[in-house]
């Protein structure tokens, strides 16, 4: 590869716009720690700061409030679940702890929220938003009990391909509700890098049900909505890709399990 | 900018501290770097709700993946830069799939948009000419292709379809455009101290 086909990968990464084999490739080279992409990958990077740095903007004070607030509440050992995109880091223990964690969590934010709120007044706010996390907290353990609790519920487990062959996941999955995934024995995934799950139905192209991450144990769980035009599925899979996913697999495997 | 803040509060010691679970570190990164975050984001996603909210993810982000950061790989800048544009874009993305009449006034140049702040407007309207200058030094073709990509969230075979220009053409005026920005923006910085 030339430097000028470098630099073009590089840009188009860093723009945000590579796609496909071009995705895969340059994405392959960065693995490999290619001392040349590294440095075309800091140059094209290094231009996008300054492009934001010609133009900051000073942004509103309570979004400030609001993160000191939710890095407060959150227990020291672990990190507190994301609300919005549910819990990529989440260290979540095995699956039969998935429920009593997710009690005890909750517990904990009540026990830190109240304290918070009777030291501090003015916090009503910090409140509203811990009873907003504990409504979806509540509804995620209510969809994970109807899903147990329905006998078209599938069980599908995992098997670790070689890139881990001692990983092992599990995916209870409902074609209405949607389904919960939990594995263990992961590597951690590299910077940049996250684990996306994958449904296969039929000769149909694998459709994403979510990207996760693991602690440090390999251990990671995966809340999943049902997929729209996916009912029966075949199998599932795990695959390495960047950080937020990508529309269709383009990584290693790591895992796979037929239904 | 960061290099000029002294000691333990470089940006590579305050994410340092940060992964350690610093909290008062990561309120110094938020009040230095946030500006930076934010200004990229308002370009991307015009609904300042919308923004707030990633705003807030992004630095979410910062506090749970500073362990991971590594320096080998970029400045914090450009990994808080790169995370900021990621989350936008996918959110801007996503808009564009919940509502499909959304159709994006793709013909302004996005780099004249608004930026809605109160906070001293003679420098942000100096920041936002430097920016505009930058992008205005750059052939029309290839400000098109860094503007679509960059501000717009379009992939490469999108842009290449909106503008009936050949993907080739396109990743190559990516290339170029951001070549071209780069000197220009360092240009403009020169000049300007």
């Amino acid at each position: 590869m030339t430097r000028d086909e470098i630099s073009e990968l590089a840009a188009a990464y860093t723009l945000g716009v590579l796609e496909g084999a071009d995705r895969a490739r340059f994405e392959a080279l960065l693995r490999a720690s290619d001392a040349e992409a590294l440095a075309a990958l800091r140059d094209a990077e290094n231009t996008l700061v300054d492009l934001a740095a010609a133009a900051p903007a000073p942004p509103p004070p309570a979004i400030k409030v609001a993160l000191m607030e939710r890095i407060a509440a959150e227990p020291t050992a672990s990190r507190a679940p994301d609300p919005v995109h549910p819990a990529p880091s989440r260290p979540r223990a095995l699956w039969p702890a998935i429920l009593g964690g997710a009690m005890a969590a909750g517990l904990a934010a009540v026990v830190v929220g109240w304290t918070v709120s009777s030291t501090y007044e003015k916090r009503l706010d910090a409140l509203a938003h811990d009873a907003d996390q504990l409504k979806v907290e509540l509804r995620n353990q209510q969809a994970i009990m109807a899903i147990l609790r329905d006998p078209a519920t599938q069980v599908v487990v995992l098997a670790g391909l070689p890139p881990a062959p001692e990983a092992r996941a599990r995916m209870m999955w409902h074609a209405h509700t949607g389904g919960v995934f939990v594995v263990t024995g992961l590597p951690t995934p590299p910077e940049g890098k996250a684990y996306q799950l994958w449904a296969i139905a039929g000769s149909n192209a694998p459709v994403s049900a979510g990207v996760f991450s693991v602690d440090a144990n390999g251990t990671g769980s995966l809340a999943v909505h049902p997929l729209p035009g996916v009912s029966t599925v075949d199998a599932f899979a795990v695959t390495l890709e960047p950080t937020g996913g990508l529309p269709a697999p383009s990584g290693e495997m790591y895992l796979l399990g037929k239904s | 900018m960061p290099s000029a803040v002294p000691g333990s509060e470089t940006f590579p010691a305050l994410i340092a501290r940060i992964a350690a679970g610093d909290r008062d570190a990561f309120s110094r990164f938020y009040d230095l770097a946030s500006p930076l975050a934010f200004g990229l984001i308002r370009r991307v996603l015009r609904d300042p709700e919308a923004a707030a909210e990633v705003l807030q993810e992004v630095f979410w982000q910062v506090w749970l993946e500073a362990p991971q950061y590594d320096p080998k790989r970029g400045s914090p800048e450009a990994w808080l830069v790169m995370r900021a544009r990621t989350r936008a874009i996918d959110r801007l993305r996503s808009m564009r799939r919940r509502d499909r009449t959304f159709v994006a006034p793709l013909d302004e140049s996005v780099a004249r948009r608004d930026h809605g702040s109160a906070e001293n407007p003679a420098v942000m309207a100096e920041h936002r000419d430097l920016v505009q200058a930058a992008l205005a030094q750059l052939p029309e073709a290839q400000r098109r292709v860094i503007e679509l990509a960059f501000f717009e969230g379009l992939t490469q075979s999108e842009i290449s379809l909106k503008l009936g220009e050949p993907l080739g053409t396109v990743k190559t005026r990516a290339r170029l455009g951001l070549e071209r920005l780069r000197s220009a923006l360092r240009g403009e910085r020169l000049s300007a101290t």
